[in-house]
């Protein structure tokens, strides 16, 4: 994954420390979106007017009740989900549909059970014609599953693996590609603890590394904070945005003589989100933990 | 790598340990079959010898080998068989041809559905007999007509089957390949099919059934002179009991024999799926 050059363009800074504006890479502006029940003939409205800029290699974080609408704010972007008031724009041009430009991570999984851990990896290159070339795909397979820490699994099927092994093998499908936006639904939701910490440091340096834009769904207050540059706090359904904070944590967050999680801005931060989250964030959170 | 990976890349020292399993245990399961066979088959042979029931309709089991043996000797059962077999397998592969394309575009098109489901439906629920004598009006004795209501037996229970299994694919997995850049026929050809696939299989097993059905009707009703199901008929006639149970042993063993057949596809061709639940 370590291709800086290939995103290192002079606009690609991170852009919190950009001093010029500029011009947001995915814009929601005043979108409502829901779903039909055609029989029932009612639409059930899960997010309401709105609003969101998100810069250039930002990591914003999505946290809020179940239900509420994260989902499908994400899948907005994808372009599953078209909104039925306002606008989705990436790099000023309306959403359509999905597109190479970004990739993601599913909230189940979503992989291919007839095939291996190695070709659902594939998956994500072989469809495109002339993506990534055909030689250079065994390498990145490899490199993708060193990451997610699952070298010695090429030959399993999903389901010979356990649930947080899963979700590792669709989070290195997603990153296999080098997408300029990640998305990414509750990708650590599975995963145990250790590991969990040691992938978002993990995270943490591709990020650093690519300047990928991610777009990032959890359950979890402490790992919102510790990775995102801002978080949008979002309000039960119909999902409204409560309050967007910025995280102005120094980076790296996972050095050791960092220990961020100990510093008094990581505490207000927590402290603050935990306000916000009041009434849910308890339900929230207990969903979280027996996932 | 950092530290901290080298963590989560420890998951990967679980223990994988060789297992002895008998080479003799596959061989099990045939013994106990055979065993199993010959208590029915000596059952079968006292309790007819004991005659509580008229041998006129329940013959010795020996009886009804010799019959077996005599009927593949002198060539009375070989060419029926062969003739009923031929025809069977050609109805469902004909089946098969049609009803699979035409289910997964009904399971993948709002408006196909639409226009095709109430026939599929009337044609599956309809009983098979009730269209012999159109059959025969229409094509007279014979081959064809035998052959035609094996394919209607056949083809409905694939269509239907193939349908509901595209109805059952993931939308999550569909929006997968959209993500990866799948393209429409991409998303048909590596997700929807390969889902669809057990489905597919058991609509081909449940046109075996029906088909099996179809070609005994065909056969008895039909009044070609041909296939087991003539041979059924004319050992009825004639009062031939032990005529009469070899060929239903005979029926009974090809159909078998074909449901095993797909029970083999059916593991091998989806064996993510933990069939020997269903
Ligand atoms: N395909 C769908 N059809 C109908 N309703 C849907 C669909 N997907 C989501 N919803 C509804 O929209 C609302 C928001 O769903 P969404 O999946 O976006 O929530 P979420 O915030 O991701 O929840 P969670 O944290 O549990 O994943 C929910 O009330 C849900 O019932
Ligand atoms: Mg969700």
């Amino acid at each position: 994954m370590g291709q800086v050059e290939a995103h290192s363009a002079p606009g690609a800074q991170r852009a919190v420390d950009d001093a010029v504006p500029e011009p947001a890479l995915i814009e929601a502006a005043h979108v409502t979106a829901g779903y039909d029940n055609r029989r029932e003939h009612t639409r059930l409205i899960a997010l309401r007017d709105v609003s969101l800029q998100v810069r250039r290699g930002e990591f914003l974080a999505i946290v809020g009740p179940s239900g509420c609408g994260k989902t499908t704010f994400i899948n907005l972007i994808a372009g599953f989900v078209k909104p039925i008031e306002g606008s989705v724009r990436v790099r000023g041009s309306e959403v359509t549909g999905p597109g190479a430009d970004r990739a993601m991570v599913f909230q189940d999984y979503a992989l291919l059970p007839w095939r291996t851990v190695e070709r659902n990896i594939r998956f994500a290159m072989e469809n495109r014609r002339g993506h990534v070339p055909k030689s250079e795909q065994a390498g990145r397979v490899a490199q993708a599953l060193e990451l997610v820490g699952l070298t010695g699994f090429e030959k399993s099927y999903p389901h010979e693996l356990s649930g947080g092994m899963r979700q590792r093998v669709g989070i290195a499908r997603a990153l296999v590609t080098e997408p300029e936006i990640l998305l990414m639904d509750e990708p650590f939701g599975a995963v145990d603890a250790m590991t969990r910490e040691a992938m978002q440091a993990e995270l943490e340096k591709i990020i650093a590394e690519t300047r990928q834009t991610v777009v990032f769904i959890t359950h979890s207050i402490d790992e919102a904070i510790l990775l995102a540059d801002r978080i949008v706090v979002i309000s039960k359904r119909p999902g409204t945005i409560r309050e967007v904070i910025d995280v102005d944590l120094p980076r790296p967050r996972f050095d050791e003589q960092a220990d961020v999680q100990r510093s008094p801005r990581f505490g207000e931060i927590r402290s603050h989100l935990w306000s916000l989250l009041a009434d849910e964030a308890l339900g929230a959170k207990q969903e979280g933990a027996s996932r | 790598m950092t530290e901290t990976i080298q963590g989560a890349a420890r998951t990967n020292d679980q223990q994988i340990e060789s297992i002895h399993v008998s080479r003799f245990a596959p061989l099990k399961n045939v013994a106990i079959t055979v065993v199993n066979l010959a208590v029915f088959f000596v059952i079968w042979e006292l309790v007819a010898r004991a005659e509580v029931i008229n041998a006129l309709f329940f013959p010795r089991a020996t009886e009804m080998f010799a019959a077996l043996f005599n009927g593949f000797a002198d060539g009375t059962i070989w060419p029926q068989l062969s003739h009923s077999l031929t025809n069977f397998l050609i109805g469902l592969a004909i089946s098969a041809v049609i009803g699979i394309p035409v289910g997964l575009l009904m399971g993948a098109s709002r408006v196909a559905d639409l226009i095709l489901s109430p026939y599929v439906w009337a044609m599956t629920s309809l009983p098979r007999v009730a269209l012999i004598p159109l059959l025969i009006l229409i094509m007279g004795f014979g081959n064809s007509m035998q052959l035609t209501i094996i394919v209607l037996s056949a083809v409905f229970p694939i269509m239907v089957n193939c349908m509901a299994g595209v109805k059952t694919v993931e939308p999550s997995l569909v929006r997968a390949g959209e993500v990866f850049g799948a393209s429409r026929p991409q998303i048909y050809l590596k997700v929807i099919l390969p889902y669809t696939l057990p489905f597919v299989i058991s609509g081909v097993n449940q046109g075996i059934a029906r088909g099996l059905v179809g070609m005994l009707i065909g056969e008895l009703l039909g009044g070609g002179g041909n296939g087991l199901g003539f041979l059924l008929d004319k050992a009825g006639e004639q009062f031939d009991a032990p005529m009469l149970y070899a060929t239903l042993i005979l029926l009974a063993v090809m159909s078998v024999g074909l449901v095993q057949a797909m029970r083999w596809l059916e593991q091998h061709a989806a064996p993510w799926r933990d069939i020997s639940r269903a």
